[in-house]
C-alpha cells in the first residue's frame, strides 16, 4: 500500500509538468485552431538553454529559467509570424503539416547546437524528506510547486486581465472579436509568447527531473496532446486532471509493471479513455 | 458521365516501360539500389496519400505499420519457414488487421487529434520493436532476412539473390504499379468519392447520411496494408532488419513525400517518393543539416506550394497549351 502511495506521489510531479505542456498546447489550439506539435521540441530547446545557463555559466536554476523563458517566447512569436500566419486561412491540415516541419527544424537545430548526448540539469535540491514511510524528494516538490504556480499564474492572466479577456474572446468567436476591435494579430503573438514561455519552463523542469535528449520533445508533445484528449478538449480543469492522471498512471506502470513499457502503458490508457469516453474525462458531450 | 481513361493509361504504360529501361541506363549499381528503394517508397507514399490526400486525415504512423509488415514477414520466414511469396500477402494482411484494431478507437477523434493518436501508435510500435528483444532482436536486429526463392515463369528462371538485383527491382516495380492501380480504382469508385467528400466537409457528409467512420477506417486499413507491403519488400530487399527505419522521423518523411509531390493526386506520391529518396544524395554536402533542410522544405512547400509539384507542373503545361497559337479560323 505504501509503495502504491509512493508511486502516486512520484507521478504527481511529472504529471504537473504534463499539465504545463498541455496548457501551452491548449491555449494555442483554442485561439488559432493549430495543433502546435512543435511545442515539445521548443520546450526541449528551452531546456537545453536553461542547461547552458545554469550548468555552463553557473547561473542559479530559477534565474536560468527566467532568462530562457523570454528567449523561448521570442522564438514562439517568430514561429507564429513566419510559419503559421501565412496559412491562417488555408485548411487546418496545412498548419498541422507546418507544425511537423517546424518540429523537424527544431529537433535538427537542437541536435546541431547541443549535440546528441543526454544531459541532466543539475539543481541544488537534492534532499529527501520522509513522512510516515513516504519519501518525497525535494526536487520533485520544487518541480510540482513551480508547475502549479505557473499554471495558476496563466489561469489568472487569462481570466482577470484585459489581454486575457481578448484572448478568450478570440477563442470564442474570432469574427465577433474582430468586430469588437480586438487585434487578432496581437492576440496571436501574445498567445504564442505565453505558450512558448510555458513550454520553456516545462522543458527546464523535465531536464532537471528526467533528462534532455533528441526525440524527448516529440514524446512530450504527444503526451501533452494525450493529456488534452484524456481531459476533454478545450477544458482547463480537464487538462489539469488529465495531466495528473497520465503522470500517475505512468508512474504506477513503471513501478509495478515495467519501466521500459511505461510510455506504451500511458498511451494505452489514453486509447482506453477514447474507447469508453470519446469526449474525455471532463469534456462536454 | 464518360471518363477519359486513355491518356492516364498511356502515361502509366510509358512510365512503367521507362522504369524498366532506367536501370540499364544507369552506370552505377548504387543508383539501381536507390531506384529500388524509391519504388518501395512509392508503395508507402501511395498508402499515405489515401489518408492524407483523399480523406484529409494526416496519419503519422505509416513507418510504424511498415515496421509491422517488415517484422511480420521476417519472423514468419526466418522462424517458421514460410516462403517469401506467401508472406508478401500474409504480412500486409496482418498489418491490415493491426490497423483495424488501432484505427477503431483512434478514428473516434477528429482532425489533428487523430494525427496525435496515430503518432502515439508509431511510438508504441517503435518502443515494442526496440524493447521486446526476445521476438524482434531489439536494437541489434535480425540478420540474414531471405530473398524470395527462384521463380519459374514459362521456362525462364528468375533469381532474386545478389546486390542491386534487376529481378527484385522488377518485382518491386510490379507492386508499385499494383499499389498505384489500387489507389486509382479506389479514387474512381463510390468509396473514393465519399472519401473526397469527407475531406471537403465531414459534417456535411455525415448530414447526408454517410457513416464516415466506416470509410475512414477502410482508408486507414488499406493505407496500412500498403505500408505493410512496403515493409515486407524492404525487409527482404535489405536483408537485415532493425527498428531504426520505422521511427516517427520516417513517418514525417512520408508526409513530406506526399506534400512535395502533390497530395490527393495519383502522380504526386510517385514524384514525392522519388524526390525524397534522392534528396539525401543531393543534400550530401549538408548532411548534418538534413533534418533542418527537410523541415524547411516541408514548411516552405506547405506555405508556397500547398498543392505540390505535380499540380504545379500540370498547371504550367495547361497554360502553355492554351497560349499556343490555334489554327482554327
Amino acid at each position: 500500500m505504501i509503495e502504491f502511495l509512493q508511486q502516486i506521489l512520484n507521478g504527481l510531479a511529472i504529471g504537473s509538468v504534463y499539465t504545463l505542456v498541455a496548457l501551452g498546447l491548449t491555449v494555442v489550439f483554442g485561439i488559432l485552431g493549430i495543433a502546435h506539435f512543435a511545442h515539445g521540441s521548443l520546450a526541449m530547446f528551452g531546456g537545453y538553454l536553461t542547461f547552458v545557463f545554469s550548468n555552463t555559466m553557473g547561473i542559479p536554476f530559477f534565474a536560468a529559467i527566467a532568462l530562457a523563458m523570454p528567449a523561448g517566447a521570442i522564438l514562439g512569436m517568430l514561429i507564429e509570424r513566419l510559419a503559421y500566419r501565412p496559412v491562417r486561412d488555408a485548411p487546418h491540415i496545412n498548419a498541422f503539416i507546418i507544425a511537423l516541419g517546424l518540429t523537424m527544424m527544431l529537433e535538427g537545430g537542437n541536435l546541431l547546437m547541443f549535440g546528441a548526448d543526454q544531459v541532466i540539469i543539475q539543481t541544488p535540491y537534492q534532499q529527501v524528506f520522509e513522512f510516515r514511510g513516504l519519501f518525497v524528494s525535494q526536487l520533485r516538490l520544487v518541480v510540482f510547486i513551480t508547475a502549479v504556480s505557473l499554471v495558476a499564474l496563466v489561469t489568472v492572466l487569462l481570466l482577470k486581465t484585459k489581454t486575457g479577456k481578448s484572448v478568450r474572446a478570440v477563442a470564442q468567436n474570432r469574427h465577433a472579436a474582430v468586430l469588437m476591435g480586438v487585434n487578432v494579430n496581437f492576440v496571436s503573438s501574445v498567445v504564442f509568447a505565453i505558450s512558448s514561455a510555458l513550454g520553456v519552463a516545462a522543458g527546464a523542469l523535465i531536464g532537471a527531473l528526467l533528462a534532455l535528449a533528441p526525440g524527448v520533445g516529440e514524446s512530450f508533445a504527444v503526451k501533452g496532446f494525450a493529456v488534452l484528449i484524456l481531459g476533454g478538449l478545450g477544458s482547463l480543469p480537464g487538462a489539469i486532471l488529465g495531466g495528473l492522471v497520465l503522470g500517475v498512471s505512468e508512474s504506477l506502470a513503471a513501478g509495478f509493471l515495467s519501466s521500459a513499457y511505461k510510455d506504451v502503458i500511458s498511451f494505452l490508457v489514453m486509447i482506453l479513455v477514447l474507447l469508453v469516453m470519446p469526449q474525455g474525462l471532463l469534456g462536454k458531450k | 458521365m464518360k471518363r477519359n481513361f486513355g491518356f492516364p493509361l498511356v502515361v502509366g504504360v510509358a512510365m512503367v516501360l521507362g522504369a524498366l529501361a532506367l536501370p540499364h541506363a544507369m552506370s552505377s549499381p548504387y543508383y539501381i539500389h536507390l531506384l529500388t528503394l524509391a519504388l518501395i517508397w512509392i508503395v508507402l507514399a501511395q498508402g499515405q496519400n489515401l489518408m492524407q490526400g483523399f480523406v484529409g486525415y494526416v496519419s503519422i504512423s505509416q513507418a510504424g505499420f511498415m515496421g509491422i509488415g517488415a517484422y511480420a514477414s521476417t519472423l514468419l520466414t526466418v522462424n517458421f519457414g514460410f516462403s517469401v511469396w506467401m508472406t508478401l500477402f500474409l504480412a500486409p494482411l496482418f498489418t491490415g488487421f493491426a490497423a483495424l484494431l488501432a484505427g477503431y478507437p483512434s478514428l473516434r477523434v477528429k482532425g489533428h487529434y487523430f494525427s496525435i493518436v496515430t503518432l502515439a501508435y508509431n511510438m508504441v510500435i517503435f518502443i515494442v520493436l526496440m524493447t521486446f528483444s526476445a521476438l524482434t532482436g531489439g536494437e541489434s536486429g535480425i540478420p540474414n532476412v531471405p530473398r524470395p526463392s527462384e521463380l519459374n515463369l514459362f521456362g525462364h528462371v528468375f533469381s532474386f539473390e545478389g546486390r542491386s538485383n534487376l529481378n527484385y527491382y522488377a518485382l518491386v516495380l510490379f507492386f508499385a504499379v499494383v499499389a498505384t492501380g489500387v489507389c486509382a480504382m479506389v479514387l474512381h469508385s463510390r468509396v473514393g468519392r465519399v472519401m473526397l467528400a469527407i475531406r471537403q466537409n465531414e459534417d456535411l457528409a455525415e448530414a447526408m447520411g454517410v457513416i464516415t467512420s466506416r470509410y475512414k477506417l477502410f482508408a486507414f486499413v488499406l493505407s496500412s496494408m500498403l505500408a505493410g507491403l512496403a515493409g515486407t519488400l524492404y525487409a527482404h530487399y535489405i536483408g537485415f532488419l532493425n527498428p531504426e527505419p520505422f521511427g516517427v522521423d520516417q513517418s514525417l518523411n512520408v508526409i513530406l513525400a506526399v506534400i512535395l509531390g502533390g497530395s490527393g493526386t495519383l502522380m504526386g506520391p510517385i514524384v514525392g517518393a522519388v524526390s525524397v529518396t534522392f534528396l539525401p544524395e543531393i543534400l550530401r554536402f549538408a548532411d548534418s543539416f538534413r533534418l533542418i533542410t527537410y523541415g524547411l522544405i516541408l514548411v516552405v512547400a506547405t506555405i508556397f506550394l500547398p498543392k505540390g509539384l505535380v499540380p504545379l507542373v500540370m498547371g504550367l503545361w495547361r497554360r502553355l497549351r492554351s497560349q499556343a497559337p490555334s489554327y482554327k479560323t
